[in-house]
C-alpha cells in the first residue's frame, strides 16, 4: 500500500527525513514511532503529497505521490496533527463538504456520511458546530472525514494527541476496529499506543529508521530481559559481589535503605532468567528476603535504547 | 467545475458568518453616507462644476472607506486556514492549488461587489425622497462602478498574495493595506511634486496611479488602457499567490 524509497525532506540546512525506506503491505497497522521532531509529520507530509520530497520517491496505493498526487490523494484518508477542522461549520455540514471534494453526492453522501458518524460515534453531535466540541469528539470528526471516501489507505498523525485517558482509550478501540478492515499508518511518541493497536512499528529517530518490527520482537532483541528488584537485609556491598557471581547478570547495583535493608537492582541478559539463581544465592548467604520483583523489557526500553544515545554505549 | 462551485460556495459562507462582513459592510454605507452627503453639501454651496456622482466618489470620505475593505476582506483568506492547520486538509484533498485560490478570490470579488450595491442605490434614494427633476448620469454611474470594480479586482488580489505569505492574519492586513495605499498615495505624492518632475515621469507615473483613472472613469470616460492595466496586474498578483501557495511544493 505504501513503498517509500529513500524518501528524503531536507529544509534550509537541514535534513528532517533523511533517506528513509519502508513499505506498508495491505490490510496493515504500522505504527510509526519517534519522539518529537524525529521526522514523523514531514514523513506524513510527503506521503499525502502536502509537500513534496526533496528527493526519493513513494507509491501509494498503486500512484506515485509526486506525478500523480491527485490520484494518489483520492485514496488516502489522512487526518492531519492536532486535527484541524473548519470551526464554523456543523459536523454533519463538514462532512458533506469533505464528501463532494471527493466527487460524492446526493444519495451515495449521505449514505457515507451516516455511516462514518455511526462508525465514529458521533451522530449524536452531527448539528452541533465543530467549534464548541469537546476534543474527543473533534478527533472523531477528523477521522471520519478522512474515512469517507472509503480510502484504501488511512494515515493519522498523532491520532491520540491531548486527550483524556478515557478518550484515548474510545480512539484506540477506534482504531482498532478500524484496523479490521483498513490499511492504517499511524505516527505517535506514545509507546503504549503501538503495543495496544499496531502489528508492525517502525522506530524513526533524527529523520533516519532505526528498526522495524513487530512490537514483542523488538522487545525480545533488546540487550536486557529487564530488571529484577530484590530487597534483603545486608550490606550492599556483600550483596553486590554475591549477585556478580551469578551466570547472565549483566549489571548490579545496591544501595542502602534507611530502615536497614538494601534494595539491589539487577539487570539481565536478554532471554535469561535470573530469578532462581539470585534466590538460591540469598538462601546460601542466609540472608533474609522481603522483596523480590521482576519488571519485564518493554517497548519503552527498546525505544530508549534505540534512540538515546546515552544508554546506546 | 464541480470542485470550484463546492469551495466558492463554502468561501461565500465563510464571509456571510464572519462579523467582519456586516463590520465591512456598515463601515462602508456609513462612509459613503457621509460623502454622499458631502457632495450634496458641495453642490448647494457654491455653482460647481461636475455632477452628484463625481463628487461622491472623490471626496475623502470615500477614500478614507475605500483602503481599509481589502485587508479586513481579504487578511482571513489563506492565513487563517494555515494557522488553523485547515489548509493541510484542503490542499491533501484531491483539489488543486488553482481551485482553491480561484474560489477564494472569487469570493471576495463577490462580496466586494455586494458591499458596493448600498452606495449605488443612494441616488436613487435620494431623487425618490426629494422627488427633484434631475438625471443622474448614466456614463458617470457606470465609469464610477466600473472603476471601483476594476482597483477592488487590483487590490483584492494584492490581498490574495499577502494571506498567502503568512499565517499571521494581522500582519497581512498590515501588508495588504501598505501595498493598497502606497499604490494610491504614489499619485497623490506625485500630484503634489508635479511642477518640479520631468514630464516623462509624471506620465508615467499618472498611468500607473489610480488617481487619474479615477477621475477619468467617474467622469465617464472608459478608457481601456486602466483596464488592461488592472486586468494584467490583478493577474500578475495571483499568479505571485499560486506560486507562494504552491511553494511547498517546490523541489528543493
Amino acid at each position: 500500500m505504501i513503498i517509500a524509497e529513500n524518501l528524503t525532506k531536507r529544509y534550509v540546512g537541514k535534513a528532517a527525513v533523511d533517506g528513509i525506506s519502508f513499505e506498508v503491505g495491505k490490510g496493515e497497522v504500522v505504527g510509526f514511532l519517534g519522539q518529537n521532531g524525529a521526522g514523523k509529520t514531514s514523513t506524513l507530509r510527503m506521503l499525502t503529497g502536502f509537500m513534496p520530497p526533496t528527493s526519493g520517491s513513494a507509491i501509494v496505493a498503486g500512484y506515485d505521490i509526486f506525478h500523480d498526487s491527485l490520484q494518489a490523494r483520492r485514496n488516502i484518508g489522512y487526518m492531519p496533527e492536532n486535527v484541524p477542522l473548519y470551526e464554523e461549520m456543523r459536523v454533519k455540514e463538514y462532512l458533506h463538504f469533505i464528501a463532494r471534494l471527493h466527487g460524492m453526492g446526493g444519495k451515495q453522501m449521505r449514505m457515507r456520511t451516516g455511516r462514518v458518524m455511526e462508525l465514529c460515534r458521533i451522530a449524536d453531535v452531527r448539528r452541533r458546530g465543530i467549534g464548541k466540541l469537546s476534543k474527543g469528539y473533534r478527533q472523531r470528526v477528523g477521522m471520519a472525514a478522512a474515512l469517507i471516501h472509503e480510502p484504501r489507505l488511512l494515515i493519522m498523525d498523532e491520532p491520540t494527541n491531548g486527550l483524556d485517558p478515557n478518550q484515548i482509550r474510545q480512539v484506540r478501540m477506534l482504531i482498532r476496529d478500524l484496523g479490521e478492515e483498513h490499511t492504517i499508518f499511524l505516527s505517535t511518541h506514545i509507546l503504549s499506543e503501538v503495543e495496544a493497536v499496531c502489528g508492525r512499528v517502525i522506530i524513526i529517530d533524527k529523520g533516519r529508521i532505526k528498526a522495524e518490527d513487530a512490537p514483542q520482537n523488538l522487545v525480545d532483541a533488546l540487550r536486557t530481559a529487564g530488571t529484577l528488584f530484590v530487597e534483603v537485609e545486608a550490606d550492599p556491598e556483600q550483596v553486590e559481589a554475591a549477585f556478580r557471581e551469578i551466570e547472565g547478570v549483566r549489571k548490579v547495583h545496591s544501595r542502602k535503605l534507611t530502615d536497614g535493608w538494601s534494595k539491589t537492582r539487577v539487570v539481565a541478559e536478554s532471554k535469561t532468567d535470573v530469578r532462581r539463581a539470585v534466590h538460591s544465592a540469598v538462601i546460601a548467604q542466609g540472608w533474609p528476603l522481603r522483596e523480590l520483583v521482576l519488571r519485564k523489557a518493554s517497548l519503552e526500553d527498546a525505544f530508549v535504547e534505540l534512540t538515546d544515545v546515552d544508554h546506546a554505549g | 467545475m464541480r470542485i470550484l462551485t463546492i469551495l466558492f460556495g463554502k468561501e461565500m459562507r465563510a464571509f456571510f458568518l464572519s462579523p467582519v462582513a456586516y463590520v465591512v459592510i456598515a463601515l462602508v454605507m456609513v462612509l459613503t453616507g457621509f460623502s454622499f452627503k458631502a457632495a450634496l453639501t458641495i453642490l448647494e454651496r457654491t455653482s460647481s462644476e461636475g455632477s452628484l456622482v463625481i463628487w461622491t466618489y472623490s471626496s475623502y470620505w470615500f477614500w478614507l472607506s475605500f483602503f481599509p475593505i481589502f485587508p479586513l476582506v481579504t487578511m482571513r483568506l489563506f492565513s487563517e486556514e494555515r494557522k488553523l492547520g485547515t489548509l493541510e486538509t484542503l490542499m491533501t484533498a484531491p483539489v488543486r492549488t488553482w481551485q482553491v485560490l480561484a474560489a477564494k478570490y472569487g469570493a471576495a470579488l463577490v462580496f466586494y461587489a455586494v458591499i458596493w450595491l448600498p452606495s449605488a442605490l443612494y441616488f436613487f434614494l435620494f431623487l425618490g425622497i426629494t422627488g427633484l427633476d434631475m438625471v443622474i448620469p448614466r456614463g458617470e454611474l457606470i465609469g464610477s462602478l466600473l472603476i471601483l470594480f476594476l482597483s477592488g479586482a487590483l487590490y483584492l488580489a494584492v490581498g490574495c498574495f499577502a494571506s498567502a505569505l503568512t499565517s499571521n492574519q494581522i500582519v497581512a492586513g498590515v501588508m495588504a493595506f501598505t501595498l493598497c495605499l502606497m499604490h494610491f498615495l504614489l499619485g497623490v505624492f506625485s500630484l503634489n511634486l508635479a511642477n518640479n518632475l520631468p514630464t516623462e515621469i509624471m506620465e508615467i507615473v499618472t498611468y500607473i496611479a489610480p488617481h487619474a483613472h479615477f477621475q477619468r472613469f467617474t467622469r465617464g470616460l472608459v478608457d481601456t488602457r486602466p483596464i488592461v492595466y488592472y486586468l494584467s496586474l490583478a493577474t500578475f498578483f495571483l499568479f505571485l499567490t499560486h506560486q507562494a501557495l504552491e511553494y511547498r511544493r517546490w523541489r528543493a
